[in-house]
Formats: structure tokens, sequence, C-alpha cells
């Protein structure tokens, strides 16, 4: 379990992190998303107790970080893939890691196992490892504790797809396990796959704390009507206007209606008589409802991007 | 690559019950760190190198400029241990590269997150740190020691001379400095976090600010100069008795070492990693 209360970062006059109170909970994968520069990072790093907040609190366990005996036993995260010394070993890496908290050294192996890192990749110093591999040894100390809790800071990052199915699987038994699993992405599709919580930020704002399932459900959903005959169709048009949804005209023979259902269209064309060759409702994805949600909140114009975190 | 998802062995709810984490893990930790690097040893290397030249090339001095060959008159002869002494002022640069690069690499490579994950108490960070550090560089200066004595006795000839309790003491006293000169360095670098600042401030500290306030050789400037680190390690190793007595020089240089730890432990509390 991860607590947030009325978490904030502040740099300057920037607010990285607003006031964020959000009950990460055990037995579930839950994402994380926000667009570039919307405090995901920062806030994982709050709550290792490696930034200090402003205000407001970040417990694991009801504790802050900072005071935990035992912290690779009770909490384990990859944040950063890159983070390895140019010149050690991924063995070395993690064996230091093992000493500092007690952990016996059969357990590198066994960490290193799992994630599929093998004795000539684990020798490598780390200026010769993929981004991949450092993923995979990045995964490989957290869950070298064995914690009940798991923070992944983009873990799919710089994965082959069979990486990214492993990661997939990897979350979802870690979370059917009983433990709380909290997974940043940029990649909504993959939050799709795996997330069965959704955490949605924008600019340090909290915007959504559901199931993903109510994420998408509430967004909108876009209904497509095609016809033959443009006159009818901009008579449809107006009408629905008229009730208030709101319609994009593709081109003369189409229209995308939202704020309406399907069934509603239906009737209406049928009440005025035009003939329909299509109408048929779209659901909006995950990446859309994400759009919708955060469309207040990107930081740069081009659009959320690819988290680049310092 | 393998697709295996068992990920442990517990169905984790609940931490793990045990023994907390303790200040010999973190040793540990920083044991392997630090001995998993090729350049520590390439440190360490260097370190012989520099020692082996500069306690040759002062001996070779010391036996050049001798010529009076009057053995009813002070002949200048040497001991093997202020040789070892004054080639010390060269080799600190680089033995102290052990205690900077052990925190500096930390901040560069971005593994400090690590570190202090596994070990969130910025204080035994450090210790722990310092605690190998200092062994380390404890033990090379043994070793840089006897290399020192190898070099510099035959060189010395009939102008040297080596009394073995003397050389001894004078060859521990070397370790002590420079383990100490190893601590302040990882102390500075905690608070720098830039290797090549806190090198900067090293050479300001142990050399340039002192040896400007000598210079004009004004009273109160040299009292000011035999407060700083390296005069005060001098002070240590030459077993003077003024301006203080040596074992003052050895506190004051682990004074010196002992505040930089502080300082770079409040940083490391204060700023964010």
């Amino acid at each position: 379990m991860i607590t947030l209360r009325g978490l904030t970062k502040r740099f300057g006059p920037t607010v990285a992190v607003d006031a964020l109170t959000v009950d990460i909970a055990p037995g579930r994968v839950t994402g994380f998303l926000g667009p570039n520069g919307a405090g995901k990072s920062t806030t994982m790093r709050m709550i290792l107790g490696l930034d200090r907040p402003t205000a407001g609190q970040a417990l694991v366990g009801g504790r802050a970080y900072r005071e935990l005996r035992r912290p690779l036993h009770e909490v384990g995260a990859l944040l950063d893939a890159r983070a390895i010394h140019p010149a050690r070993s991924g063995r070395a890496h993690l064996r230091a890691m093992a000493h500092s908290n007690g952990i016996p050294a059969r357990r590198v192996d066994e960490v290193l196992d799992t994630v599929g890192l093998d004795g000539r990749a684990a020798g490598k110093p780390g200026r010769a490892l993929s981004l991949g591999m450092g993923q995979r040894l990045g995964i490989a100390g957290a869950l070298l504790g064995d914690p009940p809790v798991l923070m992944f800071d983009e873990p799919v990052n710089g994965l082959d797809p069979d990486g990214v199915r492993w990661v997939r699987q990897l979350t979802r038994s870690l979370a059917d396990e009983g433990r709380t699993v909290f997974v940043s992405s940029h990649l909504m599709s993959e939050m799709q796959l795996t997330a069965d919580q959704l955490v949605v930020i924008g600019r340090g704002r909290l915007l959504a704390d559901s199931p993903i399932g109510e994420v998408i459900a509430r967004s909108t959903v876009a209904v497509r009507v095609r016809s033959p005959h443009p006159d009818g169709l901009a008579a449809l048009a107006a009408r629905l206007t008229a009730a208030g949804a709101s319609v994009e005209t593709a081109d003369r023979n189409e229209l995308t209606v939202t704020g309406v259902t399907a069934d509603q269209v239906g009737d209406l064309a049928h009440e005025l008589g035009v003939r329909l060759h299509e109408l048929s409702a779209h659901a909006a994805s995950l990446e859309q409802a994400f759009m919708e949600l955060t469309a207040d909140s990107v930081e740069y114009d081009g659009g959320p991007t690819e988290g680049g975190q310092r | 690559m393998s697709t295996q998802t068992d990920a442990g062995t517990r169905p984790a709810s609940t931490p793990a019950a045990g023994a907390p984490a303790t200040f010999r893990g973190a040793v540990a930790a920083e044991w392997t760190k630090l001995s998993s690097v090729r350049s520590t040893w390439w440190t360490a290397l260097a370190g012989l190198l520099v020692m082996f030249a500069s306690a040759g090339q002062l001996a070779i001095y010391v036996a050049n400029d001798n010529t009076n060959d009057d053995p009813t008159d002070d002949r200048g002869i040497v001991t093997v241990g202020s040789v070892l002494i004054d080639s010390v002022e060269l080799t600190q640069y680089v033995v102290l590269a052990l205690g900077l690069l052990a925190i500096t690499a930390e901040f560069t490579s971005g593994t400090i997150r690590t570190t202090l994950q596994c070990t969130p108490s910025r204080g035994r960070v450090l210790l722990s740190k310092a605690a190998v550090a200092g062994a380390v560089t404890f033990v090379l200066g043994l070793v840089l020691g006897g290399v020192g004595t190898l070099v510099a006795r035959p060189v010395l000839g009939e102008w040297g001379s080596a009394p073995a309790a003397d050389t001894i003491g004078d060859i521990v006293a070397v370790a002590t400095y420079l383990a100490l000169v190893g601590v302040l360095a990882l102390g500075l670098g905690a608070a720098l976090r830039s290797a090549v600042l806190t090198l900067t401030v090293l050479l300001a500290t142990l050399m340039i600010v002192p040896l400007s306030l000598q210079e004009p050789d004004i009273d109160v400037l040299n009292r000011i100069a035999d407060v700083f680190p390296g005069v005060a390690g001098g002070h240590f190793l030459a077993g003077d008795t003024e301006p203080y007595p040596s074992v003052v020089g050895l506190l004051l240089l682990a004074g010196w070492a002992a505040a930089a730890l502080l300082l770079g432990r409040a940083a490391l509390r204060r700023r964010d990693a």
C-alpha cells in the first residue's frame, strides 16, 4: 500500500506535483499516467525519500521511506535503467545492493534468472548494457528483497516485443501474488493491457483515479454516420446540433457525432427519412480517453510525448 | 531471453520479518562497489608509480647535494622516513582520488539513488563509505610507504639512515595521513558532487591557500596557515613540536575530515538526489 497525502513538490516557482492524494492498493496493477513533465518521476522519487516533498506525505505501508529499516524488503523500485556505473558489472551492482540489506548472494542469481539475464550479460560492464538489459537489471534489483510493494518507472522503454510481453506478465503475476504494483508509462495502449486501476496526472494534479474500464467508459463514444444523400445528411446534422450533440462533417457523405448514442441518431434519421449506409458506434480507446483527460494540462504544444524526465 | 514470470517465492503482502539492515551490510556494499570497478586498481597502481618516482627522485637529490665527506661535520644525513614524507606531498593527490570517486562517481552515474534506496540513512551511507575509503587508503598507504622505503634506501646510500622503529613509525604515519585525506575528499565530494570542483577545492585547501599565507612570512598569517589540513598533517608527519605537538596536527587533520563528512551528510540530507 502506497499512501500519498497532499503530496506537493515545488521547484522554485514551478509546481511539479500539486497536492496529490491517492491510495495505491495491493493486489492490483496501478498504472500511473501523465504527459511529459506531469510529475510522475518526481512523485516516485518522493515515495522513495529521494526528493523531499515541499508539503504533504508519501508513505509506504504507513511509514516514510527514510524510516524503513529494511527498505529493499519493503519496496522494490526501478527508476532509471541507465543508472549503473559504466565500469561495474550488473552482477556486482546487484551484489552491492544485496549486501546492504543482508540479502544472501544466491538471491542475486535467482533474480538474474527471473529477469532472463544470463551469466554473460550479467558480467558485462554497465556501459555495455543495452537499454533493454538495463531495464531487466533494474527490475532484478527491485525484486531482490522480495518486497510487497513494487514501483516501475517506464519499465518497457527499450524492450523488444518479447520483453514487453514479459513485463506485462510479470506485473500481472506480482499483483496476483497480492503485491502493490505501481507502474508509470507514457504508453497508454500498454496500460490498457496491464493496469487494473489508473492514476492520471497532468501538471502535477490528479485528473483521475479509477478502474481502467471507468476511465474509458467515461470518455466520449463517437458515432459514425454515412449516407448517399448529402442533403439528408445535412438536415440530420442540423437536428443533431440543435439537440446538443457535436457534429463533425468528415465529407459530404459522412458525419462523426459525439454526445448522443447510435440509437438516438438512428431514430432521428428514420424520422427524417434519411437513408443510411452506415451507423456505427466507436468506443474511445484509452489513448483518446487520456488525451481528453489531459487536454488542458499538456505542457508542450507537440502533445504528450515520451517521458524525458531528469 | 527467458520469459519466465515467477518473481519470487513468497505471496508477499506484508514486509518480511527479519533483522534490520546493518552498518556492516552497508560497509560490505561499499567494498563491493569500490572493488568492482577497475579505476580503483588503476588508481592504486598510479599511486605506486608516483611514489616510486617521487621517492627515487628526492633520494637522488639528497645523495647528489651531499658532498661533505668530513665525518666530524653534520653531513646532512637524512632518514628514509623524511624522504617518504616529502614524497607524500605529491602522491596524496593520486590516492585521494579513491575517496573522491567513491562518491562523485555515484552522482555522475546516477547510482546514488540506488544507494539511498538501499540505505536511506544519509549518515550511514557516508560513514560506510568513509570506513571503506579510509581502510583502503590506509592499507595502500602502508604499501606505498614500503615501496618508498625500498626505493629510497639504496639510492640514499651513505647519506641516508633507516632505523627500523622510526621507519615503521613513519610508514604508519603516512598511511594514517593518506586515510584522513581520503576521507576529507569523500566528505567534500558528497557536498560538492562534482569531481573536478572537489579536486580544485582540495588543491586549494591542502596546498595553494596555506602556501600563499606562508609566503609573506607574517606571524599571524603563518598561524592561520598552520590550521589548514595539509599543513597540520605535515606537522604530524614531521613529528614537530612547534607550533604545536605532532598529535595536535593529527587531531586537526582528523577534525577537518570529520567536518567534511558532516558537511557531506548535511548536503545529502537537504538536497534532492
